[in-house]
């Protein structure tokens, strides 16, 4: 029998794509190499292209219909656990770090999918004033998100790196490294999920070389970091971000409520009270 | 009649000679298709980019062709056709607004102390299915309304009927009624579906005293496509040599971004020299290409790539 190996790709618009310049990098997995996509400047316009196009679809859709997406995407990873496992030990975990870790991603994402019609209510407000108004301040999310994921390899991070925006109501642009393998294997199960092409892009390669290009783009809205970056390129991603008055968090919290806050803008509005 | 005695003895070809051409048309599909296509793959450097997109907006023709259109929306587009960027004086005018005949006197009010000029289309844009006098009323009426360039469709009925002498005589008629009137006739390639009808077409308008041939109303999903502009250039070429006569050309339809629109200008200055680098003698209709084109000069100036919403609207 031959050997047949999979060559993993980036999922951008719903469809898995090579990156355009044709460059690839090398990971490790057991005793295997696997080349993933090296993703390229222009890689990363086409996927904003699409994220914006996936926001507007995204956003529109309703926080029901949401949780039932979210949802429906626990129950394809649950279809393909031996996969997630076989991967998680190969990258030298032991079975039951691979389990939990499993488990956890499991549980996330069903806690996020709760909360997707929920946070709404939870985090919305009806504002004291002192006169005959209703004053509502109303969240919306933000746009499109570009997420860099932690450069250690656990599936449980990478979802809690992409569901708070997502959950809100955010495209989101996720970039791994050396985690690149997985997150593509998990693009596959984003598209079984009924996700809209365009929500969730899923690329690998070298932040490094990209973060002109992500923290620059206009249409990019907010940078989240979840990965240990030198003081020196936070710098440059907060200079480069302030031109375009967007949003860079570095290692915002994943747990909880709190979690989504830094995803939210706030719109305020005045209506008079009927009497 | 060979071509040399052509030139000699006139500057306008007369149905006879036309219709040898007509008749003469082949082209080699497949040589045509291989040339576009490496065109397409030259790489424009920084600096000439940046020239190429200043360019591509002084020949636009900013265009609203819509059941749609309003006062506010014509006055809105006449704006931004001034100015396309406030935001960055460098950036010149593009070439014309283009409108629907009842909207020209709105649109030339607001561009009057400028040089974009005021295009209306007629003859019943975009089937040109009605009575040639019906043709000829509204392009009249388009004129008093003080259009500088008039756009009318060719006679689709007829060509593809093959009565080829109706397409010719309805264009001069309408080019005796437009007079100095500059006279964009549109072919319509993607109703012409071959590359023959497009040189015979092209010949047809070129030889009855069109200024301009143009791709497509922009009202079919087949619009513009470079095959076509080749295709055109090379007739307006050919006529040139016959007459003497420099014609200029329109592409519409389709052409969405900057990038597409600079094969375009490759493919032009190839072909037929950088002299038709010119709003007089080349132009694209555009709707959402001008956005892309100031865009992407943004780009070019601060490195950052742009969002639509800092651009005028129009």
């Amino acid at each position: 029998m031959i050997e047949i190996k999979k060559t993993y790709k980036n999922y951008v618009d719903g469809k898995y794509v090579r990156s355009e310049s044709g460059k690839t990098y090398s990971v490790k997995l057991g005793n295997e190499h696997f080349e993933l996509p090296l993703t390229s400047r222009k890689d990363i316009r086409d996927a904003v292209v699409s994220s914006k196009s996936g926001f507007k679809k995204w956003n529109s859709t309703s926080p029901y219909t949401r949780t039932q997406i979210l949802y429906r995407l626990s129950e394809m990873l649950e279809g393909n656990r031996k996969s997630y496992l076989s991967i998680l030990q190969n990258s030298s975990f032991t079975k039951k770090y691979a389990e939990k870790d499993f488990e956890n991603s499991i549980q996330k994402i069903i806690w996020f999918a709760g909360l997707a019609d929920k946070w709404e209510q939870l985090v919305g407000n009806l504002n004291p004033v002192s006169g005959e108004y209703f004053n509502i301040s109303h969240q919306n999310p933000i746009g499109v998100v570009f997420s860099l994921n932690k450069n250690t390899i656990s599936l449980s991070q990478l979802i809690l790196s992409i569901l708070p925006p997502l959950t809100v109501g955010c495209s989101v642009i996720s970039l791994s490294n050396d985690s690149g393998l997985l997150a593509l294997k998990f693009a596959e199960d984003i598209n079984n999920s009924d996700l809209p092409p365009g929500v969730l892009n899923i690329l690998s390669g070298d932040f490094t070389k990209l973060i002109d290009d992500v923290s620059k783009h206009v249409e990019i809205s907010l940078v989240s970091i979840h990965d240990n970056l030198s003081q020196e390129a936070i710098k440059k991603i907060e200079v480069n971000a302030s031109e375009s008055v967007k949003r860079v968090k570095i290692n915002p919290s994943t747990e909880g409520i709190s979690s989504i806050l830094p995803y939210l803008e706030t719109k305020t509005v005045w209506h008079p009270k009927g009497t | 009649m060979s071509k040399t005695a052509l030139k000699a003895n006139n500057s306008k070809l007369e149905w006879v000679d036309v219709i040898e051409h007509v008749y003469e048309s082949r082209i080699d599909a497949v040589g045509l298709n291989e040339r576009v296509a490496s065109l397409a793959t030259r790489s424009i450097k920084k600096e000439s980019k940046l020239e190429a997109l200043n360019m591509i907006v002084s020949m636009c023709d900013l265009t609203t062709l819509e059941g749609e259109d309003t006062k506010g929306k014509i006055s809105q587009m006449s704006a931004k056709a001034v100015k396309p960027d406030p935001g960055d004086k460098s950036i010149p005018s593009v070439a014309a607004v283009c409108v629907y005949p009842s909207l020209v006197s709105i649109a030339k009010e607001k561009v009057k102390n400028s040089n974009v000029k005021v295009a209306a289309v007629s003859s019943y844009f975009p089937s040109g299915q009605v009575p040639m006098d019906s043709k000829i009323l509204d392009t009249k009426f388009a004129i008093e309304e003080g259009a500088d360039e008039i756009d009318i469709v060719i006679n689709r009925k007829a060509f593809l009927e093959g009565d080829y002498r109706k397409v010719y005589d309805e264009i001069v008629e309408l080019k005796e009624v437009c007079k100095d009137v500059h006279l964009k006739t549109i072919l319509e390639v993607g109703d012409l579906r071959t590359y023959e009808n497009i040189r015979k077409a092209s010949l047809i308008s070129l030889a009855a005293g069109s200024d301009f041939i143009k791709t497509s109303t922009g009202k079919l999903t087949v619009g513009s496509s470079r095959q076509a502009c080749y295709v055109m250039a090379k007739a307006v070429l050919d006529y040139e040599l016959w007459t003497g006569v420099q014609a200029g050309i329109k592409v519409a339809g389709g052409i969405r971004d900057a990038k597409d629109a600079i094969r375009y200008l490759v493919l032009i200055n190839e072909e037929m020299g950088d002299n038709w680098l010119t709003p007089d003698l080349f132009r694209f209709g555009a709707s959402s290409l001008l956005d892309d084109v100031l865009k992407q000069i943004r780009k070019l100036k601060t490195g950052a790539y742009q969002a639509s919403y800092y651009f005028p609207r129009g």
